[in-house]
């Protein structure tokens, strides 16, 4: 289609030359505004051949990174793979990973990963929704005006220092309470997780029950609702679309998260956590911990988890445009 | 009734009891990286090299140089100029001619002199003279002028974040000069030429499931492609180029939504006085989506700034500047490491949690100033009448 | 004829600005009063004030005395409890982003009312006096939203009703509707005055003769004249009063 357009484009252009040359010998005295016409069509079709250059190197930069992950990522799953075959089966739900032993299962990261996300979405959720309902519809106009930038400027901080503040402060605190001799665990990383993505949720969520017209409040107190019904009846449930992508990025931030995670997780190399004091190894941190040695189907199997990653993230945002089609 | 206003008063409680949980767990980071990370932070923090090292460096002189003014131990033979406390002498001046700024070391790459530095021997033409805080001014100035070949031992003594600083703009600098013109005329294209459609339907959704990749993915890619097969090597280059990837489909929809905010009646109006569509993008579309564009290349230096997965194999982890070693410039091709991957580097590798936090402060600081600078700049764009 | 509404010189301030000025006025019961006057007049804010709205916003200051049936709405009463004695519909119909039935349930929701035969008896009344029953009874559980201007309208009547206030105000309830739904609502009005009193803010002299039996003329916050809808429109006693509704400014 874009083809198509360039040519009809093109044709145009020959079509206008030609009228300008009739014209060029006909009526001399306009011969130099013509050329200046001229020159403009030139620059017209030069503009639209860097604009489209650009879009298409977008494009196929993001096409090929695509096609270069899964490619590798699925190479391990097909006959005539140089490293081998590997059974997608015991890949997906294998419950450990031994390099060295050609044992590549990810099933257990990825219960860690769905537990870990899961786990940071019930505690950061609640808290970060109420936060929310606090800054727009509780607080007195001041105390808002000051905690609202402030939670917009925390949820700008790198999650490396979350990972920090993790590794440093909630791990030793973990390990107090539990049975384990280190606080790396479960628990760790979904406490970090939930920290993260407060902030970036509760913003998300403040904007969107600002967003909500002021004569769905009105129609309910006029009812004789309180305030308080008014907010949990009404209000959030008009804003829920808001709601709802605020919550499906902070998963999509929370299943991506790496260097805040590896600090806490614990990195283990198989089994399926038993409790929250478990140490696990998401997928994203298997990715980051092997990448700088692995080589051959190990490398492999690196991609192939990225291909798993990749997937959870598409379903994550047909999720998201479906609830956003939903909402009109 | 009654019920209800117990319920009611509950779930107040709760709120409030939320906010305050919130602000104050956010609060408890900020205190932690403060109070942690500041006791290492002292005025030479910012200027000072990560490492501490010494440098045994010769160099030869080929002129003599003006004492700058005020500069009471100088050297005319080096232009070098030195300042005396209670630990010795410190390199405080380097003229911009000096020989110095081309000294070698043993192995034949060049290691400047540069102030800050701590002077810790000098041999001339009358040996080898060891400096300390006692040795007298006259001596060492003496055998700095003694012989046109001259050897320094200097000492760095490290503790700061430069190279992270130079390395972290580098690598911003590089990656928006690449993202930055290709995001933004791509997004051109996207609303102002593509028909709306299928095709750009397509691109749309693909671009946000890009964004949504978590960025070690990114960095997998960019390692194996940048860095291994095509031979880049750990550099600000490979790092710029898959930071590049990353923030492409963020670069286009920023820009999309500053376009698409341009009212059709500017646009119109400028069809209608004759100009053509490229004159109406570049005097008309353009500057009214300028704010918008800036906002978004604010937040992908913000990207920039705190991005870690991505770079952690593709820039490398070490702290040093990106210096080639046989010219002496800053170069693209060398390894370095930015404020935020050493960060993470320092905790995981040796548990530092102060120079972890310390560079943290640094981060903050950088990241709170750039969001600011954002919402002044949109807050002014939507005073401003669209 | 009783009074239901007694007003004292009340005088309201937004911030500095003051919009209503000592205003005196007894409402009747079972009745339609109708307030008419130019834009910013101070009809609507005056309106607010019955049923305590204006308390939503920070910078309203209030003097005076306003009371219901004797009883000060100002000290001592509980909004939310004089709230369900005094209903609203608004300008725009407001239908909550949930189903019909969940629209008119909300209201004994709130009050705590949980048994579903008591709510479902309290629906089907609620919209049958407001003439929607008919219409919506087999979409009960489908958005309110998908209603039309005039039937979400009257869904904000039922929802009224639904609390059996004794007063409905209605602020311009017409003015976002067509003529037919119009026609509708004012039927609605019509029957609903045997039962309830009606305190109707409206822009159009001709709604406000059809439907009332007392009409307030107001004019840059002050109330100019009071009295029998058929006196006011006839026979009015000021002279500004006579400007207005023979169309001399609006």
């Amino acid at each position: 289609m874009v083809e198509l357009s360039v040519k009809l484009e093109e044709e145009n252009s020959v079509e206008c030359a030609l009228f300008l040359h009739y014209f060029e010998v006909e009526v001399l005295s306009v011969e130099k505004e013509m050329s200046v016409n001229q020159r403009r069509v030139m620059m017209e079709k030069l503009f639209h051949g860097i604009f489209f250059t650009a879009a298409s190197i977008a494009v196929v930069s993001v096409a090929l990174i695509i096609i270069f992950i899964f490619s590798r990522g699925l190479q391990p799953f097909f006959p005539g793979n140089e490293f081998g075959n590997y059974n997608p089966i015991s890949f997906l739900t294998g419950l450990n990973w031994r390099p060295s032993f050609g044992t590549f299962g990810i099933g257990y990261m990825i219960v860690s990963s769905l537990l870990a996300t899961l786990g940071a979405i019930l505690l950061g959720v609640p808290i970060a929704l109420l936060t929310a309902v606090f800054l727009a519809e509780v607080a007195p106009k001041r105390l808002a005006a000051i905690i609202q930038p402030a939670v917009e400027l925390l949820a700008a901080i790198p999650s490396v220092l979350y990972g920090v503040f993790g590794f440093a402060i909630i791990a030793p605190a973990v390990r107090n309470i539990s049975p384990y001799s280190t606080g790396n665990s479960l628990l760790a990383v979904i406490l970090v997780l939930s920290i993260m993505i407060l902030p970036t949720i509760a913003s998300i969520c403040t904007t969107s029950i600002r967003a909500v017209p002021g004569y769905y409040r009105e129609g309910s107190l006029a009812l004789g609702a309180s305030k308080i019904q008014t907010i949990f009846k009404v209000v959030i449930p008009s804003a829920k679309s808001g709601i709802l992508t605020a919550i499906v990025l902070g998963v999509g931030r929370a299943i991506g998260e790496t260097m805040a995670v590896i600090l806490v997780a614990g990195n283990s190399e198989g089994g399926i956590p038993s409790s929250i004091f478990s140490i696990i190894r998401p997928l994203t941190v298997n990715i980051a911990l092997e990448m700088g040695y692995a080589a051959g189907m190990q490398q492999q199997m690196l991609f192939s988890t990225a291909v798993v990653l990749i997937i959870f993230i598409i379903i994550i945002n047909l999720v998201l445009s479906k609830i956003q089609k939903k909402a009109g | 009734m009654n019920s209800r206003k117990i319920k009611d008063g509950i779930i107040n409680i709760f709120i409030w009891a939320a906010a305050a949980f919130s602000v104050g767990i956010l609060i408890a980071i900020v205190y932690f990286i403060f109070s942690n990370g500041l006791p290492l932070i002292s005025s030479r923090f910012i200027t000072a090299q990560y490492n501490a090292s010494t440098n045994i460096i010769h160099m030869t002189s080929e002129q003599t140089f003006l004492q700058p003014s005020g500069q009471d131990i100088f050297s005319e033979n080096l232009g070098i100029g030195l300042e005396q406390d209670d630990d010795g002498f410190w390199v405080n001046y380097v003229d911009t001619n000096s020989p110095g700024r081309r000294a070698i070391n043993n192995a034949d790459e060049i290691v400047p002199v540069e102030v800050g530095q701590l002077l810790q021997a000098v041999t001339g033409a009358d040996g080898q003279l060891r400096v300390d805080a006692n040795t007298s001014p006259e001596d060492v100035v003496a055998a700095l002028n003694s012989s046109p070949d001259i050897t320094l031992r200097l000492n760095e003594q490290g503790g700061g974040v430069w190279p992270l600083i130079v390395t972290t703009l580098l690598l911003i600098l590089t990656t928006l000069l690449v993202a930055a013109p290709i995001g933004i005329l791509a997004a051109i294209y996207m609303v102002e030429y593509a028909k709306p459609g299928k095709v750009v339907n397509t691109i749309r959704f693909a671009t946000e499931i890009l964004a949504g990749i978590p960025s070690i993915v990114y960095g997998l890619f960019g390692f194996l492609v940048f860095v291994n097969t095509l031979h880049i090597g750990q550099s600000i280059l490979a790092g710029a180029l898959t930071l590049m990837i990353l923030l492409l489909p963020t670069m286009i929809r920023t820009t999309e939504e500053a376009l698409k905010t341009v009212p059709m009646s500017y646009r119109e109006a400028s069809y209608g006085l004759g100009a053509n569509k490229i004159q109406t993008i570049s005097k008309v579309v353009l500057p009214s989506a300028i704010p918008g564009i800036t906002v978004g290349v604010i937040l992908a230096i913000g990207r920039i700034v705190g991005e870690s997965a991505a770079l952690l194999m593709t820039l490398g982890t070490f702290a040093r500047l990106p210096v080639n070693m046989s010219t002496g410039n800053l170069s693209l091709r060398e390894a370095g490491t930015t404020l935020t991957v050493r960060a993470y580097v320092e905790v995981n590798e040796s548990g530092n949690v102060e120079m972890a936090a310390a560079i943290g402060i640094v981060i903050l600081v950088i990241v709170f100033a750039l969001n600011i600078i954002s919402k002044l700049i949109s807050r002014k764009f939507s005073k401003a009448n669209y | 004829m009783e009074t239901k509404f007694s007003v004292k010189d009340l005088d309201l301030f937004y911030g500095a600005f003051q919009a209503l000025h000592h205003i005196n006025i007894e409402i009747p019961g079972k009745q339609v009063t109708a307030f008419i006057g130019p834009s910013g007049c101070g009809k609507s804010t005056f309106l607010r004030t019955l049923n305590r709205m204006n308390d939503l916003i920070d910078t309203v200051k209030i003097t005076g005395y306003v009371s219901l049936d004797g009883e000060d709405i100002y000290s001592g009463v509980d909004v939310m409890k004089l709230r369900t004695r005094v209903g609203m519909v608004f300008q725009k119909p407001n239908p909550f982003p949930m189903s019909i039935y969940d629209n008119v349930a909300y209201g004994p929701r709130c009050q705590g009312i949980k048994d579903k035969k008591s709510l479902d008896a309290i629906v089907e009344k609620s919209l049958r006096g407001a003439a929607l029953w008919d219409e919506a009874k087999d979409r009960l559980n489908k958005s309110a939203l998908g209603l039309s201007g005039g039937q979400q309208q009257r869904l904000c009547i039922a929802r009224a009703i639904a609390m059996e206030p004794e007063v409905i105000l209605m602020d311009e309830p017409t003015s976002a509707l067509d003529p037919i739904a119009t026609q509708k609502v004012e039927e609605l009005i019509e029957s609903l005055k045997k039962d309830y009193t009606i305190v109707i803010v409206t822009h159009s002299m001709q709604q406000a003769a059809r439907i009332s039996d007392k009409t307030a003329f107001f004019l840059m916050g002050e109330l100019i004249e009071f009295g029998d809808t058929n006196q006011i429109f006839t026979k009015p006693h000021d002279k500004r009063t006579e400007d207005y509704i023979t169309g001399r400014f609006g």
